[in-house]
C-alpha cells in the first residue's frame, strides 16, 4: 500500500493549522477547542449529579467536589461558551459583511491562541497531587473566586493562582477577537452593506464585541488586584485590613451579569438567521431587533448588583437594581414575540436547526420568566444562593444558549465542510437532550424552593431533596446519550455526509453564496448589497428584496 | 488582501508568529506558580514572536498567492412568493379579523337568560315546590328584606322580588351576551364548547370565591349542582344563539375614507 503523493502528510495538515492566519480555519479551531472542553467540563457535571443523587454520597470527597464546581463553571463560561460563539463569529462575520478575512489576521490567531492556552493553564493545575513545582491542585473556590475564601489564609498553595491567571490569558484573547469583530464590521463590509442591511447575526456580534470591551476590562482588573493581594500582600480584598470582600463582588458582577449577555446574545443571532430561513419568512420587525439588541447590550451593563440583593446593600440601591433588572426583560420580550411573529404564518420547515430554536424559545421563556422573579429583592431574599438559583441560570446558559449553538452547528456545518449532518440523528439528538435537559433542571426550581442550598457537597436525608435530586441526575443519562448521538452524527458526516452543495437550507445571507467550504478568499470578486436579503436578491432578480426595503 | 496574477489572489501568508507570541505571554505568567525559569523562557518566546510578527507585516504586509477556485452558481429560484401589499385584507391583521355584530351578543344573553330562568323556576318547583323560590333567592342580591327572610317567605309570591329579580337578571344576561359576542371570535375550535362549558364554569368558580359577599343568602342556601346547571344552561344557548349569527369584518382594512365615516361624492 503506497501513500498518493499529490495527498498532504497528517503532519502538513497540521502544520497548516496550526500556522493559519485564515479567518475561518481559526473560526472551527475556536469551536473544535469549546466541544472539547464541552465534554470536559460536561464531565464535571456528571460527576457533580452522581454525588448529588443520594444523600449523604461519597462518590468525591467535599474537596474534589469543589473542585469539579469550579472547573465546571470556569470551563463552560470562558472555555466552552466564548470559545464556540467567537469561533463561529469569526467563522461567519467576515462571510456576511461580504469581506475576505478579518481586519486583523494574525491578531486573529494570537487571539485564538490566548484562549486556547489559558484554558490549558486552568487545567495543568491537576497535574502534581500536592503541586508541581508548589503548583497545587485545581482550584477550588468557585467560578466567582468570592473573597475572602481567594486570600491566602483560606486558599493555600497556587490553585487560586492558576484560576486568575488563566482568565488573564484567556482574557487577552476575548479582547483581541473583540477588537477584530469591531474592526472588521465598521471597516470591511462590502459595497452598499450599510449598517441597516447588516444580517442581525453581525449586529448581535457588533453589540458583543462592544460588551466584552468593556466588560473584561474590570475582571482583568479584579484578576490584577487579586494577585497582587496573593503574591505582594496588599489588601484590596482583605477585610481584616481595610479592604472589602463586597468589592470583589462588584468588580466580578460587573463582569459577570453582562457576560451571560455576550453569552446569550449570539445564541439569539443563531435565533435571528435560523428561524426566518425554516419559517419561509423576511424575520419580523428588524429595526426592532436592533434596536432591542444594542438595548440589552446597554442595559445589562446596570444590573450586576442583583447578585448581590443578600449582602446588604441600600434599598435604593436593591430598588435601583431590581428595576433595571426588570427592565432588560422588556427588549428580550420584544425579541422573543418578533421571533414568535416570524414563525406566525411561516411555511415551516422542522430540521433539526429549527428544532433546537423552538426549543430554545420555550426555555428561554421560562428562563427570562424565573430571571423577572428574581428580580424582586424580596423574592431573592428568599431564594438567593439556592437550586432555584442554579435552575434559572441553567435555562439561560443551556435551554438558552446551548440550544441555538447545537441548532447553529447543524445549520452552518454544511457550509464549513460541505456535507450535511444526518437528520435522523439530529432528531434523536434534540429530543434525547430536550427530555435530558428540562429533567434535569426543571425539578432543581423545587429543590431550590424548599430550601436546598447552592454549592453543597451533599445533604442530609429527610429534608425533601431526594426525589428533585435523583431526577436531576436521571436526566443527565439522556444529555449523556444525546451528546453521544451529537458527536456520531459529527463524525459520519465528515467522514461520510451527503454532499451539501453551496446552499443547502434556500438560505439568503452572503455566505450561502460562496462553495462550501468558501475558498480562503471567500469571494473573488467583492459582493454588492441592495437588500438585506442579497442572496435572495440574486436568485429572485424579477423579486428583488431592495423594491420593498 | 488584493487581486493576484491570473487565476489567482492574494491572502495573508500563514504564519507561527502569533502563536509563539501567545504561548511566550502564558509561560510568562505561568512562571508565577511554577519556576522563574518558565517566565524567562516565556519572555524570550514572547520576543521572538513579536519580532517575526513585526517582520511580518512591516515594512510590506507578508503575503501568498492562492489559486482561484471556481465559484459557486446561483441558479434563480423556480419558487414565485406572493407579497402582501399593507391595507389589503389580511395583511398584518389585528385579530379577530370578523366578529359578531352587537345585537347577536345582545340576543344571546336574551336567550340565554330565558333558558337559565326556566331551568332556575323547573329547580323551585322540583326542590322546594314553589316557582318562586330562586326568583326570590336571587333578589336577596339587591333586597335586604329577601336577605333576612324565611325560607317560608321565599316560596312565596312577591312583586318587588319578581320585578328586582328580573332586572339583575336581565341585566347581567345581555351584559354577559354581549361579552360573548365580543369574546368567541377570539376562542379557537367551537364557541358553544368556550361558551357552554369552559366560561360557564370558570364564572362558576369565580362566583363560589365571592359569593358570600355578593349574595349571602344565596350562598347560605346554594345547590350548587342546580347552579351549574342553570349556567352551563345560559352558557350553551347563549354561545349557540351568537355562534350562528353572521360574523361582519372589522373596519381594520377599510379605506381611511370608509373608516373616518367621511362621506364621499357618489361616482355613479
Amino acid at each position: 500500500m503506497h501513500r498518493d503523493a499529490d495527498r498532504p502528510s497528517v503532519l502538513a495538515i497540521l502544520h497548516d493549522w496550526v500556522v493559519t492566519v485564515d479567518h475561518k480555519r481559526l473560526g472551527l479551531m475556536y469551536i473544535a477547542s469549546g466541544l472539547v472542553f464541552f465534554l470536559v467540563a460536561g464531565s464535571e457535571a456528571a460527576i457533580m449529579r452522581i454525588q448529588l443523587a443520594l444523600p449523604n454520597n461519597h462518590f468525591v470527597s467535599p474537596q474534589v467536589f469543589n473542585r469539579m464546581m469550579t472547573l465546571h463553571g470556569t470551563t463552560m463560561v470562558f472555555f466552552v461558551g466564548m470559545p464556540i460563539l467567537l469561533g463561529f463569529a469569526n467563522y461567519l462575520v467576515p462571510l456576511m459583511v461580504g469581506a475576505r478575512d478579518m481586519a486583523f489576521p494574525r491578531l486573529n490567531a494570537f487571539s485564538f491562541w490566548m484562549s486556547l492556552f489559558g484554558a490549558c493553564l486552568l487545567y495543568f493545575s491537576f497535574l502534581g497531587a500536592e503541586g508541581l513545582y508548589g503548583g497545587g491542585t485545581a482550584p477550588d473556590v468557585g467560578w466567582f473566586a468570592y473573597a475572602p475564601l481567594t486570600a491566602r489564609a483560606f486558599s493555600r498553595g497556587n490553585s487560586t493562582d492558576y484560576w486568575t491567571l488563566s482568565l488573564l490569558v484567556s482574557g487577552i484573547g476575548s479582547i483581541g477577537t473583540a477588537v477584530n469583530l469591531l474592526a472588521t464590521t465598521l471597516c470591511l463590509r462590502c459595497p452598499g452593506m450599510t449598517l441597516g442591511k447588516m444580517p442581525l447575526f453581525v449586529w448581535l456580534n457588533f453589540v458583543v464585541a462592544c460588551m466584552i470591551l468593556i466588560v473584561i476590562s474590570p475582571l482583568t482588573a479584579a484578576q490584577i488586584m487579586l494577585t497582587l493581594d496573593r503574591f505582594l500582600g496588599a489588601h484590596f480584598f482583605d477585610t481584616q485590613a481595610g479592604g472589602s470582600a463586597v468589592l470583589w463582588q462588584h468588580f466580578f458582577w460587573i463582569f459577570g451579569h453582562p457576560e451571560v449577555y455576550v453569552l446569550i446574545l449570539p445564541g439569539f443571532a443563531f435565533a435571528s438567521e435560523i428561524i426566518p430561513v425554516f419559517s419561509r419568512k423576511v424575520i419580523f420587525g428588524y429595526p426592532f431587533m436592533v434596536a432591542a439588541s444594542v438595548s440589552i447590550g446597554f442595559i445589562s451593563l446596570g444590573v450586576w448588583a442583583h447578585h448581590m440583593f443578600t449582602v446588604g446593600m441600600t434599598p435604593a440601591g436593591n430598588t435601583f437594581f431590581a428595576v433595571s433588572t426588570m427592565i432588560v426583560g422588556v427588549p428580550t420580550g420584544i425579541k422573543v414575540f418578533n421571533w414568535l411573529a416570524t414563525i406566525w404564518g411561516g411555511k415551516i420547515r422542522f430540521a433539526t436547526p429549527m428544532l433546537f430554536c423552538i426549543g430554545f424559545l420555550f426555555q428561554f421563556l421560562c428562563a427570562g420568566l424565573t430571571g423577572i422573579m428574581l428580580s424582586v429583592a424580596p423574592f431573592d431574599w428568599q431564594l438567593s444562593d439556592s437550586y432555584f438559583v442554579v435552575a434559572h441560570f441553567h435555562y439561560v446558559l443551556i435551554g438558552g444558549l446551548l440550544f441555538t449553538i447545537f441548532g447553529a452547528i447543524y445549520y452552518w456545518f454544511p457550509k464549513a465542510t460541505g456535507r450535511r449532518l444526518d437528520e435522523t440523528l439530529g432528531r434523536w439528538h434534540f429530543w434525547l437532550f430536550v427530555v435530558g435537559f428540562n429533567l434535569t433542571f426543571a425539578p432543581l426550581h423545587f429543590a431550590g424552593m424548599i430550601g436546598m442550598p447552592r454549592r453543597i457537597y451533599t445533604y442530609q436525608p429527610g429534608r425533601g431533596f431526594e426525589l428533585w435530586n435523583q431526577l436531576a441526575s436521571a436526566g443527565v443519562v439522556f444529555q449523556a446519550a444525546a451528546i453521544v448521538f451529537f458527536l456520531w452524527n459529527v463524525v459520519r458526516s465528515l467522514v461520510r455526509g451527503a454532499p451539501a452543495g453551496a446552499d443547502p437550507w434556500d438560505a439568503w445571507t452572503l455566505e450561502w453564496s460562496t462553495s462550501s467550504p468558501p475558498p480562503p478568499y471567500n469571494f473573488e470578486t467583492l459582493p454588492v448589497v441592495r437588500s438585506r436579503r442579497p442572496l435572495w436578491d440574486l436568485k429572485h432578480p424579477d423579486d428583488p428584496d431592495w423594491r420593498y426595503e | 488582501m488584493a487581486s493576484g496574477g491570473p487565476g489567482s489572489i492574494h491572502a495573508p501568508a500563514p504564519t507561527a508568529a502569533p502563536l509563539v507570541t501567545a504561548f511566550g505571554v502564558t509561560l510568562l505568567l505561568a512562571g508565577l506558580v511554577t519556576s522563574a525559569i518558565v517566565s524567562v523562557v516565556g519572555v524570550v518566546a514572547f520576543v521572538v514572536g513579536a519580532v517575526g510578527w513585526f517582520r511580518e507585516v512591516l515594512p510590506r504586509e507578508h503575503e501568498e498567492e492562492v489559486a482561484l477556485e471556481p465559484a459557486a452558481a446561483i441558479a434563480p429560484s423556480p419558487h414565485a412568493v406572493q407579497r402582501l401589499a399593507a391595507g389589503t385584507a389580511r395583511h398584518r391583521a389585528r385579530l379577530p379579523v370578523e366578529v359578531y355584530p352587537y345585537s347577536a351578543g345582545i340576543k344571546g344573553g336574551i336567550a340565554g337568560g330565558i333558558a337559565m330562568a326556566a331551568l332556575a323556576v323547573v329547580h323551585g318547583l322540583l326542590a322546594h315546590r314553589s316557582p318562586w323560590y330562586t326568583i326570590n333567592l336571587l333578589a336577596a342580591a339587591g333586597s335586604s328584606a329577601m336577605t333576612n327572610a324565611p325560607e317560608a317567605a321565599l316560596s312565596q309570591f312577591d312583586a318587588q322580588a319578581l320585578l328586582l329579580a328580573f332586572a339583575i337578571h336581565a341585566v347581567l344576561s345581555v351584559l354577559v351576551g354581549l361579552l360573548y359576542g365580543a369574546l368567541l371570535p377570539m376562542f379557537p375550535w367551537h364557541p358553544a364548547f368556550w361558551g357552554g362549558l369552559v366560561a360557564p364554569l370558570m364564572w362558576t368558580g369565580l362566583i363560589a370565591a365571592a359569593l358570600d359577599v355578593v349574595n349571602p343568602a344565596l350562598n347560605a342556601r346554594i345547590e350548587w349542582g342546580w347552579f351549574v346547571a342553570t349556567q352551563i344552561a345560559f352558557g350553551l344557548v347563549a354561545g349557540l344563539v351568537v355562534a350562528r349569527s353572521s360574523r361582519i369584518a372589522t373596519f381594520q382594512h377599510a379605506p381611511l375614507a370608509v373608516r373616518s365615516g367621511i362621506e364621499t361624492q357618489d361616482d355613479r
